[in-house]
């Protein structure tokens, strides 16, 4: 072997660039202007319009109710996701023979493959305006995401201890329980976890199609031009993210 | 209430004949040691005892039902005054040690109960009974996890104590124990099966334990069954031929002189290997 690079390799640098390149162009994007003075000015304009953030008390207590909404939509969602799953789990993991298993996984890819903000217009149209929209559009897709994340736990846990108990005649729901559950538990919980807090941000997102909480609030004020009130409502977005994480984490370490 | 096996063959799903021919006819009370070379079908032949797998010929009768033959749910039932100690211990590492006790009875609790029992053990009392006849009561809330080998096999044990089964099967139940231990442990599963009269069945890798605890020893080669004796007429000649391809006779090894009215008063020569 030579050292140095070879030709293959060189001919995949050159396309990269000449694929970088291709995309400037067709975008037609002004970089260059970004980096005279007068669109310094223009920056520095545009984000001192964000300070300070706006914190009269009556928005403050607004941003605080829209942020208990925020999180009880990713709460309530993720925990419906979880137990859905849990139910499409099974038969995805083949314990329900091959029929089973094709459709249930059917099920979670359709799930999964919609986006939420789709899901979310999609449930702002069948159910209306509101955070119960917000809910049922993230419980969807999650549902599809965590069902094939406990598939593969399930697939991946040894059979014997419930099949010890299948084989001592317990019903199939208590071998499940006894034998196999604690062996997937403290996955199928950092799996829930996990998606819990990306669907804390999703929530604060998705007011932006109409369904509820932070997002709506952010919403509102960015198209009213009212930045400051915009500033205070993404710096709760980041406090909350900031929590969330906290909590999900000493979560984790309490149940390993 | 004994249990019956007539011309019992079984392959195994990757094409491996595990059993061949097994004629068993074993009386209720009885108390049975199977011993063998590794991988001549004593596991195999102690899980069609156990209603767990079905062979591919022959008839088999347990506890006077028909496994093969009767309905699921009398399947069910019928496994359920069944116990049998496997040889791994089928326990999830992060279960408590009750649960893994109590698990006993999923087969006979209603199912509400067992669920019930999930959130709040529902006879801790009785699992600490089970466990304390091991020396083990005091790990009664310990996970799984924290315990050896030697401990999670005697909890896999309490477990089908627990159980009460009309038919008790153990597979090599004593493979992570000190000699000691062993000892003590095939006593107890003898002294259950006498004080309960129920049926024993234990394969042992230790041939004294089996010669000296055991009625009567039955002796599997190739998945067939090469004799069937009272424990005292089991030759050295025998044995030999049992464990041909093993190169020597695995025993427990170094415990105590053996008593010399007993049968394993003749093994000490087959020492050799």
């Amino acid at each position: 072997m030579r050292a140095g690079l070879s030709f293959g390799g060189l001919l995949a640098v050159v396309l990269v660039i000449a694929a970088v390149a291709g995309s400037f162009a067709y975008l037609d994007m002004p970089l260059g202007a970004l980096f005279t003075g007068a669109a310094a000015g223009e920056i520095a304009d545009f984000v001192g319009r964000f300070f300070p953030p706006e914190l009269a008390p009556a928005f403050l207590a607004k941003v605080g109710w829209a942020a208990l909404e925020t999180l009880a939509i990713s709460l309530v969602s993720t925990v419906l996701a979880a137990v859905a799953g849990a139910v499409l789990a099974l038969p995805a993991a083949g314990r329900h023979g091959v029929a089973g298993r094709v459709a249930a996984r059917f099920v979670l890819n359709l799930l999964r493959s919609v986006p939420e903000l789709v899901w979310a217009t999609l449930m702002v149209l069948a159910a209306g305006l509101g955070p119960f929209a917000g809910t049922l559009a993230l419980a969807l897709h999650t549902t599809g995401v965590l069902g094939r994340l406990f598939a593969e736990a399930l697939e991946n846990t040894p059979p014997a201890p419930a099949e010890a108990l299948a084989g001592t005649g317990a019903p199939s729901l208590a071998a499940f329980l006894y034998g196999t559950f604690p062996l997937v538990a403290a996955q199928w919980l950092a799996y829930a976890l996990y998606r819990w807090e990306m669907n804390i941000r999703m929530a604060a997102i998705l007011g932006f199609v109409g369904a509820g909480g932070l997002g709506a609030l952010l919403y509102f004020s960015l198209s009213l031009f009212h930045e400051a009130e915009a500033s205070t409502v993404i710096l709760a977005m980041l406090a909350m993210a900031v929590v969330v994480d906290g909590v999900s984490a000493w979560l984790r370490r309490a149940s390993a | 209430m004994g249990f019956s096996l007539e011309g019992v063959g079984l392959t195994h799903a990757n094409g491996f004949r595990a059993l061949r021919g097994v004629d068993l006819r074993i009386a209720a009370g009885e108390r049975v040691a199977l011993i063998g070379a590794s991988g001549a079908g004593k596991t195999t032949l102690l899980r069609v005892l156990a209603a767990s797998l079905r062979p591919g010929e022959g008839r088999v009768k347990l506890l006077d039902g028909e496994p093969w033959v009767c309905a699921p749910a009398a399947l069910r039932r019928l496994r359920a005054r069944i116990g049998l100690v496997h040889q791994s211990p089928p326990i999830p590492p992060r279960q408590r040690v009750v649960t893994a006790v109590l698990a006993g009875r999923l087969g006979q609790w209603p199912l509400w109960k067992s669920l019930a029992s999930l959130v709040l053990p529902v006879d801790p009392d009785g699992a600490r009974q089970a466990l304390a006849r091991l020396d083990l009561a005091e790990r009664l809330y310990e996970r799984c996890d924290r315990l050896s080998g030697g401990q999670l096999q005697r909890v896999a044990l309490a477990r089908v104590l627990y159980q009460q089964p009309d038919l008790l099967l153990a597979d090599e139940p004593v493979s992570a124990m000190d000699p000691a231990l062993s000892e003590l442990t095939i006593s107890l599963l003898n002294e259950e099966a006498t004080r309960r009269g129920v049926t024993l069945v234990a394969s042992l890798h230790a041939v004294d334990l089996a010669l000296r605890h055991f009625p009567r020893v039955v002796g599997v080669k190739d998945g067939t069954i090469l004799f069937d004796l009272p424990a005292a007429q089991v030759s050295d000649a025998l044995l030999r031929e049992l464990y041909a391809a093993e190169g020597g006779l695995p025993l427990v090894g170094g415990l105590r002189a053996p008593e010399p009215a007993e049968t394993a008063g003749e093994l000490p020569p087959l020492r050799c290997a």
